[in-house]
C-alpha cells in the first residue's frame, strides 16, 4: 500500500451487488486485476487513477450489509476502511433499493470518515418511473456528497473523482441522527471514557456505539471496562432505530416506490417455480454443456490444423538448419504439441466462462442457491453451498474461496471436499480428447456425463457425511435474490478475458514447465539420453506403480506417468499423453500410436481413464487453497486420500460395467 | 393475537414482523437486512422444503425453514 507515495486511498464500500465493482472497473478501467464472481468478491483489489493532477488508490472491497464481523466479508471490508491509510469511502448505493443501502450508509456516517456517496442505477430508478429527491436526501444524511451515476452507462464518473478529491478533508459529522435518550446519554459517556483511555482515537461515537451493541473485536482491540454503562446488548434497539430513520428518509425522499419491478417477479415464476425450478435448472446447465462442446470443438478443429502446420512448419526449419536432433523433439514434440495441445481447447473454454458469465451477471446463479435448497437439504447442506460447486465448473480454486460465504465452519469444509469433484475446466480437454478419439459421434455425451459423474459423486459424498453427522445442520438458508437485468457484455468480456488470460498463463507457465519436465523424464535414462521412452526414468519408476490400477484398467506406465504429472494442474494428463505418444497431435495418429502400444486399449479403458481424471487429487493450486481456506493441513490430506480413493473406486467400477458392453 | 409462523404465510399477502425466535447470529444478520419488528413482508413463493422467497424492504430474499418458521407475523388489517 506504501508503493504510492502520493496517491491517497479511496475504498469502495456498499451492499452485496450494488454494481461496486462494476463501477470500480469503470473508473480504473484496464487496470483491473482480478475479475469478480458478484456477490462472492471475497478480497480486496486496488487499482489507481488520475484525476485533476491527483493519484487515487482505489480499493474494491466485498460487498456486505452491514459493519458487524459475522461474515468473513465483512471482516474483510470492515478492517480495511477502518485502516488509517483510507481517507475517503466511497459509498456505493444501489438507487434502485435504497432503503435497504442506506443502513449501511448510516453505519458508514458514523465512522466520522469523509464519505462520498455514489448513486448507482440512477437509469434503473428512472425507468421504473421513480424519483429521488436530491436535495433532501444529502441533508439527511450529514450533507455529505451525493453523486448520481451510471456505472453501466460510465455517466457521472468525473464528477464523481472530482467529488472524491474536494472532499478528502472534510470531516462528517459523526451524528447523523439521534438515538433516543437513554442510548445517546450511554453514547456520551462511553465516548468520554473511550476519549480518556484512546486519546488518539478517531471515530469515537461509532466505537461508542459499537460498544454498545456488544460487539466483540472492539472490545479486543480497546478493552474499557464499560460494564457499568453497557449492562446488555442493545443492539436491537440500535438497528431498529436505524431502520425508523431509514423509514423517515425514504418517506421524505422516495416517490413513486414500487411502480414497477414486475419484469423479475414475471421471470421468477417460472425459474424459481417449486416444481419446474429444478428441470429448469437442468435444462440450462446441459444448454451450457452441449454448447461448450459442440461448439466448442467445431472451432477446436481449425485451430488442430494450425497446430499441425506449425509442427510441420518448425519441424522442416530445424532440419534445414541442422539443429540437435533432441532439442528439435524438445521443442517440436514436447513443447508444440504440449502447450500448443492445450491451446486448442481455449474455444471450449471460452465458450463455458462466456455461459458462466451470462448466469453471474443476469442474477440467476443466486437463485439456484433457492431452487436447489429442497435437494442439498436433504444433504444436509445449505442451498448456498450449491454456488461453490458450479462455481467449480470454471475452476476449483475459486470455487474452493466461495465456500466463505457459508455460515459455519463445518458448511464450509463439507462444501470444500466435494467442490474439486466438480469437473473444472482444466478437465475438459482431458474427456474432450479421449471422448473423441474411442467414442466418435458419442464424444459430447461422454463428456457431459462426466460432468453428471462428478455432481453425483459430489452429492453422495455430501449424503454419506450427513449420515455420519450427529449434530444436523438446521436449514439456514439466506441469500439476497438481486433483480434480473440484461447481462452487460463489458463486464462478461471482462470476466472472461481474465479467465482467458489465467489460462494462457497457466498455459505459458505450470504447463509450459511441466511439458518439459515430462519430456526429460521420458528422454532421459541412467545411461543418459534414450531412445525409446520405455527405458526412461519415469518409465522406470512408473512400472512399479502401474500394477495397482489393474483393477481400473490403467495398468500401464504412461497413464501413471500422466496422472502423476497432471496434478501439477489437469490438462497436463493430456500434454503428458501428447509427449507420451510423440508425433501424435491430431486425434487419429494419438489413437493409432496409443493402439500401436495398447492394442487392447479400448473405450472401456478411456472411460476409466476419464472418470479418474474427472475424482483424483486435484490440481497443487486447488489443494493449496484448500490448505489455506481450512486451515488444516490434516484436513486437506485427508481429502486428498479421500479423492484418490474415491477416483479408484469409481473408476474400477466403471471400467468393468463397460467391459461388459465393449468386450 | 392471530400471529401467524412466516412459513404458514399466504402467498402475495401483505405481513409484518412481529417477532423473530432465532438464535443470535442468525438473528442479527436478520435485523441488520432490516427483518425487524414492524417490518412489513410478503411471501412470493413457497417451495416444499420450507425455503420461501420473501419481499422486504424492496428486495427479495430466500430463506431456509429454520428462518422461516421462527419468525412470527400478522396479517395487516386494512
Amino acid at each position: 500500500m506504501r508503493e504510492h507515495p502520493n496517491g491517497f486511498h479511496v475504498a469502495f464500500v456498499g451492499n452485496p451487488n450494488c454494481g461496486k465493482t462494476t463501477l470500480f472497473n469503470a473508473i480504473t478501467g484496464a487496470r483491473l486485476k482480478v475479475a469478480n464472481w458478484p456477490g462472492v468478491t471475497v478480497e480486496k483489489k486496488e487499482g489507481t487513477v488520475e484525476f485533476e493532477d491527483e493519484k487515487l488508490i482505489l480499493i474494491d472491497t466485498p460487498g456486505i450489509y452491514s459493519l458487524s464481523t459475522y461474515t468473513i466479508e465483512e471482516k474483510v471490508t470492515r478492517n480495511c476502511i477502518l485502516d488509517d491509510d483510507i481517507e475517503v469511502i466511497v459509498n456505493v448505493v444501489d438507487a434502485s433499493s435504497l432503503e435497504r443501502n442506506l443502513y449501511l450508509t448510516l453505519q458508514l456516517l458514523e465512522l466520522g470518515k469523509p464519505i462520498v456517496m455514489a448513486l448507482n442505477m440512477m437509469d434503473v430508478v428512472e425507468e421504473r418511473g421513480m424519483e429521488i429527491d436530491m436535495h433532501r436526501l444529502p441533508e439527511m444524511l450529514c450533507d455529505i456528497p451525493i453523486v448520481p451515476v451510471s456505472a453501466i452507462k460510465k455517466r457521472g464518473l468525473d464528477i464523481l473523482l472530482h467529488a472524491i478529491i474536494h472532499h478528502k478533508e472534510a470531516v462528517t459529522l459523526g451524528e447523523v441522527f439521534s438515538y433516543s435518550d437513554d442510548l445517546e446519554d450511554k453514547i456520551k459517556k462511553l465516548e468520554v471514557i473511550m476519549g480518556a483511555k484512546y486519546p488518539n482515537h478517531s471515530s469515537a461515537r461509532w466505537h461508542a456505539i459499537k460498544l454498545l451493541e456488544d460487539d466483540e473485536e472492539v472490545s479486543e482491540e480497546h478493552p474499557v471496562d464499560v460494564s457499568r454503562i453497557v449492562d446488555k446488548s442493545y443492539s436491537r434497539q440500535i438497528i431498529q432505530a436505524k431502520y425508523s430513520y431509514i423509514d423517515d428518509i425514504i418517506k421524505e425522499c422516495l416517490f413513486n416506490k414500487s411502480a414497477k419491478e414486475a419484469g423479475t417477479d414475471r421471470i421468477d415464476a417460472i425459474l424459481t417455480h417449486p416444481v419446474f425450478g429444478v428441470p429448469c435448472f437442468l435444462i440450462i446447465m446441459a444448454l451450457v454443456f452441449l454448447l461448450t462442446f459442440t461448439l466448442g470443438d467445431w472451432i477446436k478443429g481449425f485451430l488442430e490444423i494450425f497446430l499441425e502446420w506449425l509442427q510441420q512448419v518448425v519441424s522442416t526449419l530445424f532440419d534445414s538448419a541442422h539443429v540437435a536432433v533432441w532439442l528439435k523433439g524438445l521443442v517440436v514434440d514436447g513443447i508444440i504439441a504440449g502447450v500448443g495441445g492445450i491451446l486448442t481447447f481455449l474455444p471450449n473454454i471460452i465458450i463455458l466462462f462466456i455461459a458462466l458469465a451470462v448466469l453471474e451477471d443476469s442474477g440467476y446463479m443466486a437463485r439456484v442457491a433457492y431452487v436447489m435448497d429442497g435437494i442439498m437439504g436433504k444433504l444436509g447442506l445449505s442451498g448456498k453451498a450449491f454456488l461453490p460447486m458450479i462455481l467449480g465448473f470454471g475452476c476449483t480454486v475459486p470455487a474452493v474461496m466461495a465456500t466463505r460465504a457459508l455460515e459455519t465452519p463445518k458448511d464450509r469444509r463439507r462444501t470444500m471436499l466435494i467442490t474439486p469433484f466438480m469437473s473444472c475446466s482444466a478437465r475438459l480437454p482431458i474427456y474432450v480428447l479421449f471422448s473423441g478419439l474411442f467414442f466418435g459421434k458419442w464424444a459430447a455425451v461422454v463428456s457431459f456425463s462426466m460432468y453428471v459423474l462428478g455432481i453425483l459423486v459430489a452429492l453422495a459424498t455430501a449424503f454419506v457425511a450427513n449420515l455420519f453427522d450427529k449434530k444436523k445442520n438446521k436449514n439456514n438458508l439466506l441469500i439476497e435474490l438481486p433483480e434480473y437485468k440484461r447481462p452487460n457484455l463489458r463486464s462478461i468480456r471482462i470476466y472472461v478475458w481474465n479467465k482467458v488470460k489465467d489460462y494462457l498463463t497457466k498455459a505459458g507457465t505450470t504447463i509450459f514447465i511441466a511439458s518439459i519436465i515430462v519430456w526429460f523424464a521420458l528422454n532421459v535414462g541412467p545411461k543418459g539420453f534414450v531412445l525409446e521412452p520405455v527405458y526412461s526414468f519415469a518409465a522406470i519408476a512408473a512400472k512399479v506403480i502401474a500394477p495397482v490400477l489393474k483393477p481400473c484398467g490403467l495398468n500401464m506406465w504412461e497413464v501413471v506417468v500422466a496422472l502423476f504429472a497432471g496434478v501439477s494442474a489437469k490438462e497436463v494428463v493430456v500434454t503428458s499423453f501428447t509427449v507420451l505418444f510423440s508425433n501424435a497431435v491430431n486425434g487419429a495418429s494419438l489413437y493409432d500410436s496409443i493402439k500401436s502400444v495398447y492394442p487392447s486399449f479400448s473405450a472401456a479403458n478411456a472411460l476409466a481413464l476419464m472418470v479418474f481424471c474427472l475424482l483424483y487429487t486435484p490440481c497443487l493450486a486447488t489443494i493449496a487453497t484448500i490448505r489455506k481456506e481450512s486451515e488444516s493441513i490434516k484436513f486437506t490430506l485427508l481429502s486428498i486420500l479421500f479423492q484418490i480413493g474415491v477416483a479408484f473406486a469409481m473408476s474400477a467400477l466403471v471400467f468393468n460395467i463397460a467391459r461388459l458392453f465393449v468386450g | 393475537m392471530g400471529n401467524i409462523n412466516l412459513w404458514d404465510a399466504e402467498l402475495n399477502k401483505e405481513y409484518t414482523v412481529e417477532n423473530i425466535f432465532l438464535e443470535n447470529p442468525i438473528s442479527r444478520r436478520l435485523e441488520a437486512l432490516g427483518i425487524n419488528e414492524g417490518t412489513p413482508v410478503c411471501v412470493l413463493t413457497r417451495k416444499k422444503s420450507g425455503a420461501l422467497i420473501v419481499k422486504i424492504r424492496g428486495t427479495r430474499l430466500a430463506l431456509g425453514k429454520h428462518i422461516t418458521s421462527n419468525i412470527e407475523i400478522k396479517e395487516v388489517t386494512k
